[in-house]
């Protein structure tokens, strides 16, 4: 459904999207990922035909946004970060407007205007101002634009930034459900919400892919296994056997009311055996009790925390070596 | 040509429902008011007339009055057109649409364009008071408005193309005014300039010779393309400017 091939886009001097490339298949629900900076709204903006690209090609539905834009944006519903709308109109004029820009036939319109104002939950407010609304109302309204028209293809910028925690949940269940009849590709950086919604997960960083997959192959591309500790003893008794081995263990937090405190190691996995045998060992020599060791699933919050930084460093070396710009 | 209408309409009434437009109409037809009821007080007190110069001739070209709301109106009718939008950043999902960028500089374009003719709409009603108590030739009415016409175009499409190119609505507004005085001003270089190309170019491009010729019921194609040329190359110009926003 996207074919991105050796994206790059430099704004000046600044390059904010460098030689990216991924695809996205039909009927995915893909999770865009990365800090802020990252080049996700660059590169969003880019597949929906707003920004042109200093290189590279990038295909919808099998037709190139820069050579057939038309065709293209119209297999597109494209929902801008921040979701900008006219004040001055109220929800069902905005939408209808819409709706006769995306090509929807006259007779046809009324329909499809009440259908997605249905599916974005925003059937009570057609009368309403646009003005007049709240900003988790606003973006919906940007996602029943998107809808408009029911097109194969949906790119959403950050849908919901800006939500309280009950918009967000219900915006994350409209973009699940979404999925099947719609591809759809949803920019956040928020992980959670890639872990509850998508099945899969590109993640860039400083305009780099630095993943792409399902959400447990992302999961395991940080490339360390984890297990995770339940430990008697006081949070500093503990952390001082550990000490010797900081570097596996990522997390030591106490459990206030029993009295024991909580490790995660994390290490390769072929490794990861041998130090936690070598973990309890210590701790039972230092008279600590071991009660349970379980393996232990990375969040994507950890995994992007490495993948991010591995970037970080890898970047470092490389930089040095290519040639400057004219 | 898809979208074109859709994107006139929504400019219409965008027009209509803030405040811009009522206030500008307002003022310009109060302006336009004060104007007539001036020239047609003059002209009461005078007992002979030549037909060259009554009170249509007069209230379509021989006072500054037609032009210094021209000067003001147009620029504030144009300014939102592109600024407002890229501000609020509007035109993102405006860009993104299937539309063509043509359609959407002409819609906007057209837009306001029937808005400056909707102001002037009433001011036809002056034309009927002189109807009903005096000769009015309506063949030279419409040739000053065919002239009023003409000019405001090639102002409204200077601004349109200024908006383009300035987030801020104010910038828009000052540089279209800039440029329409500029363009007014040299055509008044036809009374001052000694003969010479100089001289051929501010007659070439002179408004106030164009509506008076106009309003005297001379119709000179060579004005009419000139015009023309005025609406044409700006909106060429909005067209490049807003397709080169994907380049920056």
């Amino acid at each position: 459904m996207i074919e991105v091939t050796h994206l790059s886009k430099s704004y000046g001097s600044i390059a904010a999207v460098r030689d990216l490339s991924f695809t996205v298949e039909r009927g995915d629900v893909v999770g865009f990922l990365g800090p802020n900076g990252a080049g996700k709204s660059t590169t969003l903006r880019i597949l929906a035909g707003f920004l042109g690209m200093t290189s590279g090609t990038v295909c919808i539905a099998g037709h190139d946004v820069a050579l057939e834009r038309k065709q293209a944006l119209s297999r597109l519903g494209y929902m801008p970060e921040a979701c900008p709308l006219y004040p001055e109109l109220k929800v069902g004029e905005y939408l209808r407007f819409r709706a006769e820009l995306k090509g929807v036939p006259r007779r046809a319109r009324q329909a499809e205007v009440g259908r997605v104002l249905e599916l974005a939950r925003v059937d009570d407010y057609a009368e309403v101002v646009i003005g007049h609304l709240s900003k988790g109302y606003r973006q919906r309204v940007g996602i029943a634009d998107a809808l408009l028209g029911s097109p194969p293809l949906l790119i959403l910028d950050e849908p919901t930034a800006g939500l309280d925690p009950n918009q967000i949940r219900e915006v994350r269940a409209l973009v699940r459900s979404l999925g099947g009849k719609h591809t759809v590709l949803v920019s956040t950086h928020i992980l959670t919400e890639v872990e509850l919604a998508c099945t899969r997960a590109i993640v860039i960083d400083r305009g780099r892919l630095v993943a792409e997959g399902s959400i447990d192959e992302i999961r395991r591309a940080g490339g360390r296994g984890r297990v995770a500790l339940t430990v008697r003893g006081s949070e500093s008794e503990v952390r001082r056997v550990c000490e010797a081995r900081s570097e596996h263990v990522v997390e030591c937090e106490a459990i206030a009311a029993s009295g024991t405190a909580r490790l995660v190691v994390a290490a390769p996995e072929e490794e990861l055996a041998e130090h936690t045998e070598e973990l309890v060992r210590a701790l039972t020599v230092a008279g600590l009790g071991v009660r349970e060791v379980v393996p232990a699933m990375a969040t994507l919050e950890q995994v992007f925390a490495e993948l991010t930084r591995d970037a970080a460093v890898a970047r470092e070396a490389p930089k040095r070596a290519e040639p400057e710009r004219p | 040509m898809t979208g074109f209408f859709a994107i006139w309409k929504r400019e219409v009434f965008s027009y209509f429902v803030t405040p811009l437009a009522w206030v500008t109409t307002t003022a310009f037809l109060v302006l336009q008011g004060l104007h007539f009821y001036l020239i047609v007080a003059s002209f009461a007190g005078q007992l002979d007339l030549s037909a060259d110069a009554g009170p249509v001739q007069t209230f379509f070209g021989q006072t500054v009055m037609l032009y210094l709301p021209l000067l003001f109106v147009c620029p504030v009718l144009t300014m939102r057109s592109f600024a407002e939008e890229r501000r609020s950043g509007t035109i993102e999902p405006l860009l993104t649409a299937p539309v063509g960028t043509v359609s959407v500089v002409l819609a906007k374009y057209l837009a306001v364009l029937a808005t400056y003719v909707a102001m002037w709409a009433p001011t036809v009603g002056y034309m009927l008071v002189l109807g009903r108590y005096g000769e009015l030739d309506w063949n030279v009415v419409a040739a000053g408005y065919a002239a009023v016409l003409a000019v405001g175009a090639g102002y409204l499409a200077i601004g349109t193309m200024t908006s383009a190119m300035t987030k801020s609505q104010l910038a828009a507004a000052i540089a279209s005014a800039m440029a329409i005085m500029g363009l007014f001003m040299l055509g008044l270089g036809e009374f001052i300039f000694a003969e010479g190309p100089l001289r051929d170019v501010a007659s070439h491009v002179s408004v106030w010779t164009q509506m008076n010729d106009f309003a005297r019921g001379i119709v000179d194609s060579r004005r009419l393309v000139f015009d023309a040329s005025v609406v044409v190359l700006p909106l060429f110009i909005t067209v490049r400017a807003v397709e080169s926003w994907r380049l920056e």
